[in-house]
C-alpha cells in the first residue's frame, strides 16, 4: 500500500512538473495547485460519469470541481498519512465505510454529506436470464452461486484493491455467502472461504476501472454478467440489472470536507454540497447517472426498481476488511498469469533501464500468491524468458528470483516488438484457469523482426483463450503512441502512459487489470 | 412577512451584517440553509456560515475563527464550554426526541412479536425492554413470526444508529439503552458501565461500519439504502413530512417513539459575543422559533408552538410525547467510556 501511494503521488508530481515546464496556459490545468473557486477533489473513479452535474454545479455556484480519481484504499491511505493535507480540498468517495475503519484517516474528515446512492447489483445478459429461468426480482446470491457452480454463469468485476465498486461487490458476496447474520467477522470469512473460492471461479474478467470492464465485456462476448454498482450496470446496454433479494451493500457518495482545509475552501464545499442536494440537481443526478436521490421529493429515475432490499452491514473493523481483501487476492480469486515483454534494446541504456529495474523490483511487493510472472527481455529478438511462480508455501523464493532476473537485465540491440509479442503468445500457450495478460514496455519504435501487419495476421489467427489475452502497452521514452494504441485496440488491452506519468505508476496501474 | 423581506441582505443597507461562523450538528444544516432562515437572520443583522460536524467530533476541531458551535446535545456542549471557558448557561433554542423510523413490514413484525405497539397506522411505541432483550439474545428477523414473507427482513434485528464516539444520536442511543438495562437508573460509575457494556457492545457491533452523522443515516433511509429501522431525530421526520406531499413513500413510513428515549437538546456554545447573540436570537426571535418548528424542532419553553404547527402530521407524530419517558443522560465522561467500549 505504501509503495502504491508513493507512486500515485509521484505520478501527480510529474504531471505538475511537466505542465509547469510547458506553457503558462497549461498551468491552469495543474490539478495540484490550489486555486480560488476550484475544488480539488480526491474522488472515486465511478464519479467520472458526473460531468453534466459538475457543469451544472459550476453554473449554480461558480465553483469548479476538479476531480483526481483514485481507488478507495489508496485515497484512505493518502489521508491517513497526511499527504492529502493541502493537496486536496475535499474528498468524494463512493462510500466512507472503509475510511471509518482507519481512525488516522477518519480524523482528517470534517463533515460527510451523502449525495446519492447506488447498490451493488449483478447485470446479466437477457439470454442468460432466460436460460437460467430467473425472475429478476426474486434472484438471491445463493442462486447466483449455484448458476456459477453449474457452469451456467460467468462474470466480470473490478479489482477490489483498486476500485470501490470491486470492494463493495466483494463485501456483498462474502456477507451473503458466509451466511453471517450481522457484520462480518474474521471467523465468518474463514468459514465462507471454500464457498467463495468456488464462486470466484466464475470470474472471467477483472479490471482496474468500471469503464474498461464494460468495454472488455462487450468485446469478449462470452462473459454472461457483470458485478458492479447498479448505476454502472444501467449504463451498459443489454443487461438485466438484478439487486439480489438477500441483500446488497450500497454506496452513498458522501461529499466530505477536510479538517486541513481553510474556511474559504470549506465554504465552497458547503455551497457545492447544498447545490447537490437541491431538487433540480438531484433530478439531474438520477436522470443522467442512474443513481438514486437522497431527497424525498425527487423520485429515482424510471427503471430503478424501488422494492426493498436488506442492507448488508459493512465490516466494522479494519482487520476484517483487510483480511477479506487479502484472502481475495491470495486465495479466492483465480490467479493471474502475465508475460512482461520488456524492451532492453540499446536505447534503454542508462536512466531508462534503471527506471525499469526499479519499477519491476518495486512491483514484486505487490505480486500475489499463486501468481505466475514471466519476464521476457528483448532487443533484436527475444533475449531471455524467465518464468516464476509465487508459491503460497514459499513466496519469497519466487519473488527473490524475479528481483534477481530484473537486476540482470542488460541493454543492447534493436527493437523487435512484434516478434517478441508473438513469442509471448506462444509462451502462454493454451489457457489455464487464470487471468492471462501481456504487458509490453518499450521505449522505441519497432526496428527489427516481424512488422505490424504480420502481428495483425498472427493475432487474428489466434483462437480460444489466447485470443482473449490482452496486451497492455506502456508508452515510455520515444515509443510510438499510435503503434502501441493499435496493439491495445487489436488485442482488447488498454494503453498506459509513462511519458506523462511515471513508469512505476503505469506498472502499478496495470495491476488492477491482471 | 413584510419585515422579513425588508431585512433581506443588500436591500436593508441600514443594518450592518455580521458574518457569524459556526460548526453545527448535521441535522441542522437544512435549517441554516433555508432561505427564510437566512432572511430572518439577515433581518437581525446576521449572516451565518455553518459547517456540519459530528457533535462529539467538534472537540477535535481547530475552532479558531469560529463564533459558535451548535452540537446536538448538552453533554458535548458542556464539554466544549469547559474547554473554551464559555460562561453557562448556554442557549438551548430547541430540542428533539430520538425516534425510530421504519417501514410497515418491519413494524408489523415488531408489533406481532411484542416489541412495539401501534397507536395508528403510522405511529407507535417501541418497547425498549423487549427490544433490548431480543438484542441480548441475538434475535434474527427470521426468528420473529411474520417476517418470512419479506425478503428484506433477514439477518440480525437491530436499529441502525450513528457512531457513538463521534455522533450525538448514536451516543444518546446508548444513554437510553443503558438507562433501561440499568433498571431505570442513569449509569453513573464503573460498575454501571461494566454491567451494561456487553449489551451496548452487542447493539453496536452487529451494525459493522456506522455512519458518522444522523443526517447520513436519514438520507440512506430516504434513498432506500441502509438498514431500517433507523434511529434519527424526530425533527428530521417532522421536517420530511412537512416538505412531502402524501405519497407512497410517506405512506410507508412509521414513526416509533421508544418508550424510554432521550431528548437531544440542541445547544449553542458561543465562542464570542456574536455567537452568544446568535444563540439568544435563535431562542427568542418569534420568526426563527417558527422556522425551527418548520424544520421539525421543538422550541424550548412552549410546547404549544410545535403542537399547533404539526397538527396536520399527528398521524405520525406523538405531539405531546404521551407515554414516552425521558432518560437522563450520563455525564460526558461516562458516556464517552460507554461509547468506547461499545465500539471496541
Amino acid at each position: 500500500m505504501t509503495r502504491r501511494t508513493a507512486s500515485a503521488l509521484a505520478l501527480l508530481a510529474t504531471t505538475a512538473a511537466l505542465l509547469t515546464a510547458c506553457t503558462s496556459e497549461k498551468d491552469q490545468d495543474d490539478s495540484t495547485a490550489p486555486k480560488p473557486g476550484t475544488l480539488r477533489i480526491l474522488a472515486s473513479s465511478e464519479l467520472s460519469d458526473m460531468t453534466a452535474v459538475f457543469d451544472r454545479v459550476r453554473k449554480d455556484t461558480g465553483v469548479t470541481i476538479r476531480p483526481t480519481y483514485m481507488g478507495t484504499l489508496d485515497a484512505v491511505d493518502l489521508l491517513a498519512k497526511g499527504k492529502a493535507d493541502g493537496a486536496y480540498d475535499a474528498l468524494w468517495l463512493s462510500s466512507d465505510d472503509y475510511l471509518r475503519l482507519r481512525p488516522d484517516a477518519a480524523k482528517k474528515v470534517l463533515s460527510e454529506t451523502p449525495v446519492m446512492s447506488s447498490p451493488v447489483a449483478i447485470g446479466v445478459k437477457q439470454a442468460t436470464v432466460q436460460a437460467l429461468g430467473w425472475k429478476p426480482k426474486e434472484v438471491t446470491w445463493s442462486q447466483i452461486e449455484q448458476a456459477v457452480q453449474d457452469g451456467k454463469l460467468t462474470y466480470g468485476m473490478t479489482d477490489p484493491a483498486r476500485s470501490n465498486s470491486g470492494f463493495s461487490t466483494l463485501v456483498s458476496v462474502a456477507s451473503a455467502l458466509s451466511g453471517a447474520q450481522s457484520a462480518l467477522t474474521d471467523a465468518d470469512v474463514a468459514k465462507a472461504t471454500p464457498r467463495l473460492k468456488k464462486f470466484f471461479k466464475g470470474q472471467k474478467l477483472t479490471s482496474g476501472s468500471s469503464g474498461w470492464l464494460a468495454s472488455a465485456y462487450k468485446r469478449r462476448g462470452n462473459v454472461d454478467a457483470l458485478l458492479n454498482y447498479e448505476s454502472v450496470l444501467k449504463g451498459i446496454p443489454g443487461l438485466t440489472v438484478i439487486r439480489p433479494k438477500d441483500g446488497v451493500v450500497t454506496a452513498d457518495y458522501p461529499l466530505s470536507s477536510l479538517t486541513a482545509s481553510d474556511a474559504r475552501t470549506r465554504e465552497d464545499v458547503r455551497k457545492v454540497t447544498e447545490d447537490l442536494r437541491t431538487t433540480t440537481v438531484q433530478q439531474l443526478i438520477t436522470d443522467t447517472t442512474h443513481r438514486r436521490p437522497v431527497v424525498a421529493s425527487v423520485a429515482p429515475a424510471s427503471g430503478l426498481d424501488t422494492s426493498r432490499r436488506r442492507e448488508l452491514p459493512f465490516p466494522g473493523s479494519r482487520s476484517v476488511a483487510d483480511g477479506l481483501l487479502d484472502s481475495y487476492e491470495n486465495e479466492l480469486r483465480r490467479p493471474s498469469r502475465t508475460v512482461y515483454v520488456l524492451d532492453t534494446s540499446g536505447s534503454m541504456k542508462g536512466d531508462r533501464l534503471a527506471a525499469l529495474k526499479k519499477s519491476l523490483t518495486d512491483l514484486t511487493g505487490d505480486f500475489h500468491e499463486r501468481e505466475e510472472v514471466t519476464l521476457m527481455a528483448f532487443g533484436s529478438d527475444v533475449k531471455s524468458v524467465r518464468r516464476h511462480v509465487v508459491d503460497p508455501k514459499d513466496p519469497k523464493t519466487g519473488l527473490d528470483a524475479i528481483r534477481r532476473d530484473t537486476e540482470a537485465l542488460d541493454a543492447d540491440g534493436n527493437t523487435a516488438i512484434y516478434t517478441s509479442l508473438e513469442k509471448a503468445y506462444d509462451h502462454l500457450g493454451a489457457g489455464r484457469d487464470t487471468f492471462t495478460s501481456i504487458v509490453l514496455m518499450t521505449d522505441g519504435e519497432n526496428t527489427a523482426g516481424a512488422k505490424a501487419g504480420d502481428f495483425d495476421d498472427f493475432y487474428r489467427r489466434l483462437t480460444g483463450t489466447r485470443r482473449d489475452t490482452p496486451v497492455f502497452p506502456i508508452v515510455f521514452g520515444d515509443s510510438d503512441r499510435s503503434e502501441l494504441a493499435h496493439i491495445a485496440d487489436l488485442t482488447g488491452g488498454r494503453l498506459f502512459d509513462a511519458q506523462k506519468g511515471s513508469l512505476d505508476g503505469a506498472f502499478e496501474e496495470i495491476r488492477g487489470y491482471q | 412577512m413584510a419585515a422579513v423581506v425588508a431585512g433581506r441582505q443588500g436591500e436593508d443597507k441600514g443594518t450592518a451584517t455580521k458574518t457569524v461562523r459556526g460548526v453545527i450538528g448535521s441535522e441542522k444544516a437544512d435549517f441554516f440553509a433555508d432561505p427564510d432562515v437566512v432572511k430572518a437572520l439577515a433581518a437581525k443583522g446576521f449572516t451565518v456560515k455553518a459547517e456540519a460536524s459530528g457533535s462529539w467530533a467538534m472537540d477535535g476541531l481547530d475552532l479558531k475563527g469560529y463564533d459558535f458551535t451548535f452540537p446536538s446535545s448538552k453533554a458535548p456542549a458542556d464539554q466544549l464550554a469547559a474547554k473554551y471557558h464559555v460562561q453557562e448557561p448556554l442557549p438551548r433554542p430547541f430540542y428533539s426526541p430520538l425516534v425510530v423510523l421504519a417501514h410497515h413490514n418491519a413494524v408489523d413484525v415488531l408489533a406481532a412479536n411484542g416489541l412495539a405497539t401501534l397507536d395508528g397506522k403510522s405511529r407507535g411505541t417501541l418497547k425498549m425492554g423487549a427490544y433490548l432483550d431480543a438484542a441480548r439474545h441475538n434475535r434474527t428477523w427470521q426468528q420473529l413470526k411474520g417476517a418470512s414473507g419479506h425478503g428484506e427482513l433477514t439477518g440480525t434485528l437491530y436499529i441502525a444508529s450513528t457512531d457513538p464516539e463521534t455522533s450525538n444520536s448514536g451516543a444518546l442511543y446508548l444513554a437510553a439503552a443503558s438507562y433501561v438495562a440499568n433498571g431505570g437508573k442513569v449509569a453513573a460509575g464503573k460498575a454501571d458501565i461494566d454491567r451494561t457494556a456487553p449489551l451496548l457492545h452487542q447493539l453496536v457491533s452487529v451494525q459493522g461500519a456506522q455512519q458518522s452523522s444522523t443526517d447520513a443515516v436519514f438520507r440512506d433511509f430516504i434513498s432506500g439504502a441502509g438498514n431500517p429501522p433507523v434511529l434519527v431525530y424526530e425533527s428530521q421526520v417532522a421536517s420530511l413530512l412537512a416538505e412531502q406531499q402524501p405519497s407512497s413513500d410517506t405512506d410507508d413510513l412509521v414513526v416509533l417513539y421508544p418508550d424510554t428515549t432521550v431528548n437531544s437538546d440542541h445547544t449553542v456554545v458561543p465562542l464570542d459575543a456574536n455567537g452568544r447573540a446568535l444563540g439568544e436570537l435563535l431562542s427568542t426571535d418569534p420568526t426563527l422559533r417558527k422556522l425551527a418548528v418548520r424544520h421539525g424542532f421543538r422550541p424550548q419553553g412552549d410546547a404549544g408552538e410545535f403542537v399547533a404547527a404539526t397538527k396536520d402530521r399527528t398521524a405520525y407524530l406523538n405531539q405531546k410525547l404521551t407515554g414516552v419517558r425521558q432518560a437522563p443522560v450520563p455525564t460526558s465522561a461516562v458516556l464517552h467510556e460507554m461509547a468506547r467500549r461499545a465500539r471496541g
